[in-house]
């Protein structure tokens, strides 16, 4: 009964969030509190519950299904390159990206055994595109203590960032809603890895299944959305015209970045106080 | 199934990088004030990065990844559900590609 109100938040506070000019946000300075003005949660009910984690965890499921065939493709990778089972799902516990640990694959597989720095540079330009979505995190989570944070924002990949700020965008605003999605999808990656490398080549090639358009279609889903709501062709026009330059001599992560880095540019820029939507 | 030495050396220096990537953003934004200009172009990042991944796609011109982005559109419209429209796109593609290779 006293948790009522977590049931459906999103139904309430989006008809609220549409109209009204976004009070918990506005994150004033009080002179009194020093330091810690920016780490309060202020007004905003910011929220770390199991609903939460819940809700995250099942909205992810979509997604689970290309993080387990990406993970078996990683496996099967992982174990041409004669890696055990210890360490290829190691790597997907602990470096839990892709595009990371099969950078790391191949250097190891053409030799490269005491190469820990290159891969460790080339895994920090892979995931440069993270350090944006952590930033973009901190207006939510800002206002959470780091032991709930930090673990949270290890179990974040682009999927999961879309999803959740798209669910922030309509009203979430529970952080566990983000562990909750996190979670939900390395497991599927971690147990694909385990039968990539144990089963091989049973495995369907992922663009067969459309598995490799699944961002790109979750993305333009959610940018409609996202764009009925809070509506900028500046914006868009800016990440478009932006990431089509940089993927000619820089595809992958980058567009991500640059996209990302002129379109918030754009928004700074043409903030205009009284114009709050 | 042992992890060799050299190895676990890797795995863990990989790791504490990707790990370094996802905690920097949010910590140094510690820092920075977030006023409501700042919050603005927080905001508009998520669309700006789906147009990203989006945009070079379009570019690309791949014909069935087009027609499965146009499904994507027409399916969220319809339903008013991102999530369908996304799977839609995704079956449109891999629909598409058996037909068409």
């Amino acid at each position: 009964m006293t948790s009522g109100a977590c049931q459906h938040p999103l139904v309430d506070i989006r008809a609220a969030w549409l109209r009204a000019p976004r009070q918990p946000s506005k994150t004033e300075q009080s002179p009194q509190r020093g330091k810690r003005t920016i780490e309060a949660p202020k007004t905003a009910p910011v929220l770390f519950t199991w609903s939460g984690m819940k809700r995250g965890f099942l909205r992810a499921q979509p997604l689970t299904l290309g993080g387990f065939v990406y993970g078996a493709a990683f496996g099967l990778l992982a174990r041409e390159a004669g890696l055990s089972l210890a360490e290829a799902t190691g790597m997907s516990v602990f470096i839990f990206s892709g595009t990371a640990q099969v950078a790391t694959v191949s250097a190891l597989a053409a030799g490269a055994q005491n190469a820990a720095l290159a891969i460790a540079v080339a895994v920090l330009l892979l995931n440069a595109r993270y350090v944006l979505y952590g930033a973009a995190l901190r207006p939510w989570l800002g206002g959470l203590p780091a032991y709930q944070t930090y673990p949270t924002l290890f179990f974040v990949v682009d999927g999961i960032w879309v999803l959740s700020l798209q669910a922030h965008a309509v009203g979430e605003r529970d952080g566990g809603f983000v562990l909750g999605a996190g979670v939900a999808n390395i497991l599927p990656w971690v147990l694909g890895t385990g039968v990539g490398l144990e089963v091989g080549n049973l495995i369907a090639n992922p663009a067969v299944l459309g598995l490799d358009f699944m961002l790109v279609a979750f993305s333009a889903g959610m940018g409609l959305r996202m764009f009925k709501l809070r509506p900028s062709w500046s914006v868009v026009a800016a990440a478009a015209a932006t990431a089509m330059a940089v993927d000619r001599f820089a595809p992958g992560g980058w567009t991500i970045v640059a996209a990302g880095l002129v379109g918030g540019l754009v928004a700074y820029l043409r903030f205009k106080p009284a114009a709050t939507p | 199934m042992n992890i060799r030495p050299e190895i676990l050396t890797v795995l863990l220096a990989a790791g504490a990088v990707s790990f370094f990537c996802r905690a920097a953003g949010f910590f140094l934004m510690r820092y920075v004030p977030i006023t409501p200009r700042l919050e603005a172009a927080l905001r508009a990042t998520p669309l700006a990065v789906m147009v990203g991944i989006c945009a070079p796609v379009m570019a690309r011109g791949n014909p069935a990844e087009l027609a499965a982005l146009g499904v994507v559109v027409i399916a969220t419209k319809l339903t008013g559900n991102d999530v369908v429209g996304a799977l839609a796109g995704v079956a449109a593609v891999a629909g598409l590609r058996a037909f068409f290779g």
